[in-house]
């Protein structure tokens, strides 16, 4: 398991087969409450999120693959066998609690062999196992312990390793982290991401942290009222988001409405609702059409006053000044009336900003990302 | 300072409560304890002559044969009421609100018509010439005589009785998280391994606040037995009516009563100190 894993990590991501193939998922809950139609595939050893506010579907999604939901319409394939006519005791696949679910009435070591139990597995067998699954989740003195006696931290990982212990094709996790504090989460985070490397298991991470999305992932899928927005990996979702509500979701962002004004094969001219003349990388959209723009407050910069030749210069008038340390957060209006999020590494050139100064801004054409309409 | 705010509340609480217990239960079960002591007299019903004969007088054959029956009756009530009453406590319990509100409705139901009222019903539905029998002699079959029978006591005893296993059962089945049904699911537990394994245990105290309510009620009962079991199926609560109202012999009536009473009460410590055992376990911080 773990050499497979680690193999397949090295092939290019064509050559990998696909685990899971959700095909047209739909799950209707009532006429007007609609899940879906859902399609990914997750490739074997993946890390793939679904991403998105809630009641966006990710979670019903992550419950008909575990059997927990019927969907009403379309097709769920693990390695070849078709998954949504088998009941939920038999689907080979691990499910990580929000809650952890934990039973509080048996030991850490009843909880992590419930499964093997179910199985048969002989005592020798059932107890090597255990204590390798609490080995690897690095607990191994709590095998006597009662679940409520854990920390949250500890808990998470002994449901892991509950899941973990009778490998299972693809592992689910739904919002395993959400209940932790910010530290442990943060820390719990790096250790799932290793152990999840480490073993090469095909996970599925149900997530509305797009944080958490970013930096365990190895492709995301985000969602928005029961539909997929994009998939892709994490860079492509940040920076080159197709649609505005990926664009929003993910990271803050200036979104701003433009007509195209001229174009040529280079770039593209256009003009923004409040009047912002900006220069874009060529674009396939008519002159004359209305399109949406996306500016990451962070790819905005100061301009120096020597610089000569500065394409998409912007003067503006600072509304509000936020210093993060790191970063120091502006709130701006532009010569036309256009208000937008900047954000600047705080330095020598941020010293003497003040809230109702002036600043001098550009955006170059490639930091400019044109938004499907 | 919270403690001398804290005890006049608590007696004002629970003061008025305490009253009505002590006048209505301690002083008559004093009375009782006192009267099983005295000597019966045909004529006075009991002179002040202390003796033990009264208690002597149950370590008779009757008297054995009539625990040994009530007993018997009460636990076959109990069984019957665990065992139909898990899936109904378990299915209101998961049910939505408004089915909940409606089976807990149904369940209690029974519980506000009289006892009497309801055993005359079981006669007509039960009885010789009852829609049972009369069902049954349509389709040419042999008439089922159920009516003064143990089975009809019992049969009785659980239809009054089923809610007071129901509820407490519930209620420990509504405390147990869906999560942990779907997490042996997700384990490979199909659904009665799934309720063995993780219900079962879990609503385990619920089984016997219910078991010890349906048994202490069952033992006690006496309209029941003695309407749909009739002068053959005595049980201790009938002997005790009669001794206390036909035949005037307070004193044995007494002496029946506390031995039923301490028995009943030996049963529920026992139980109960169980049960605390258990939730000790579950909730060890």
């Amino acid at each position: 398991m773990l050499s497979r894993g680690a193999a397949s990590r090295e092939l290019p991501a064509i050559v990998r087969m696909v685990e899971l193939e959700v095909a047209g998922l739909v799950k209707q809950y009532s006429p007007q409450v609609t899940i879906g139609p859902i399609s990914f595939e997750v490739t074997e050893g993946e890390f793939f999120s679904l991403l998105g506010p809630s009641g966006c579907g990710k979670t019903t999604t992550l419950r008909c693959i575990a059997g927990f939901e019927r969907p009403s319409e379309g097709r769920i394939t693990l390695s070849g066998r078709r998954l949504d006519d088998m009941p939920p005791h038999r689907r080979d696949v691990g499910l990580v609690f929000q809650n952890y679910a934990l039973f509080p009435h048996l030991t850490v070591f009843e909880n992590i062999a419930f499964g093997l139990r179910l199985r048969r597995i002989g005592r020798k067998e059932v107890e090597e196992r255990v204590g390798r699954m609490l080995e690897l989740v690095g607990l191994p003195n709590l095998a006597g312990r009662y679940p409520p006696q854990l920390s949250g931290g500890q808990q998470q990982r002994i449901a892991i390793a509950r899941s973990l212990v009778l490998e299972p094709r693809l592992l689910l996790f739904d919002e395993p982290l959400s209940n932790l504090d910010f530290k442990l989460r943060v820390q719990m985070r790096f250790e799932l991401r290793e152990l999840q490397r480490r073993l090469g298991k095909t996970s599925i991470y149900v997530t509305h942290d797009q944080t958490e999305a970013l930096a365990l992932s190895d492709r995301i899928a985000v969602l928005s009222q029961g539909r997929i927005e994009q998939i892709g990996r994490p860079s492509e979702i940040y920076e080159t988001p197709e649609t505005a509500f990926v664009a929003d979701f993910i990271g803050s962002s200036n979104i701003l409405d433009a007509t195209v004004q001229s174009k040529s094969g280079v770039g593209a001219s256009v003009r923004t609702g409040s009047g912002l003349e900006l220069t874009v990388p060529p674009v396939v959209e008519e002159i004359g059409s209305r399109l949406l723009i996306l500016v990451r407050p962070e790819r905005i910069r100061l301009v120096d006053g020597r610089e000569e030749a500065v394409s998409n210069r912007i003067t503006a008038e600072i509304d509000d000044l936020t210093y993060l340390g790191e970063d120091v957060q502006l709130r701006v209006t532009t010569a036309p009336a256009a208000k937008l999020l900047v954000a600047l590494k705080s330095g020598k050139g941020t010293r003497e900003l003040r809230r109702g100064g002036s600043i001098d801004l550009a955006i170059d054409p490639e930091d400019i990302h044109v938004l499907r309409k | 300072m919270q403690r001398s705010i804290d005890r006049p509340l608590w007696a004002l609480f629970v003061g008025p409560y305490g009253v009505y217990l002590v006048i209505l239960l301690v002083v008559p079960l004093v009375n009782i304890a006192v009267y099983s002591v005295y000597t019966y007299s045909p004529t006075k019903i009991a002179v002040p002559d202390l003796t033990a004969a009264n208690y002597a007088r149950l370590w008779d054959a009757y008297y054995i044969q009539l625990f040994l029956r009530t007993t018997k009756l009460a636990l076959v009530t109990t069984v019957i009421c665990a065992v139909l009453g898990y899936p109904v406590a378990y299915t209101l319990a998961r049910a939505r609100p408004a089915l909940m509100s409606l089976g807990l409705f149904l369940l209690v139901v029974p519980l506000m018509v009289s006892t009497v009222i309801r055993v005359f019903g079981w006669v007509v539905i039960l009885g010789r010439n009852g829609l049972v029998n009369e069902v049954l002699d349509l389709l040419g079959l042999e008439p089922f005589r159920v009516m003064y029978t143990e089975t009809a006591v019992v049969i009785g005893l659980v239809n009054i009785f089923m809610p007071f296993m129901v509820l407490p059962m519930m209620s420990a089945i509504e405390r147990i998280p869906p999560s942990f049904e779907e997490a042996a699911t997700n384990l490979g537990a199909n659904w009665f391994q799934m309720f063995a394994r993780v219900i079962l245990p879990l609503s385990y105290p619920g089984l016997v606040s219910g078991s010890l309510l349906v048994y202490s009620v069952s033992l006690s009962a006496f309209v029941t037995p003695v309407l749909m079991g009739g002068a053959r199926i005595r049980v201790i609560g009938s002997q005790i009516f009669d001794e206390v109202l036909v035949s005037f012999n307070w004193p044995g009536a007494s002496s029946l009563a506390l031995v039923v009473i301490a028995a009943t009460t030996m049963l529920v410590l026992v139980a109960l100190r169980a049960t605390r055992a258990a939730a000790r376990l579950e909730s060890r911080q």
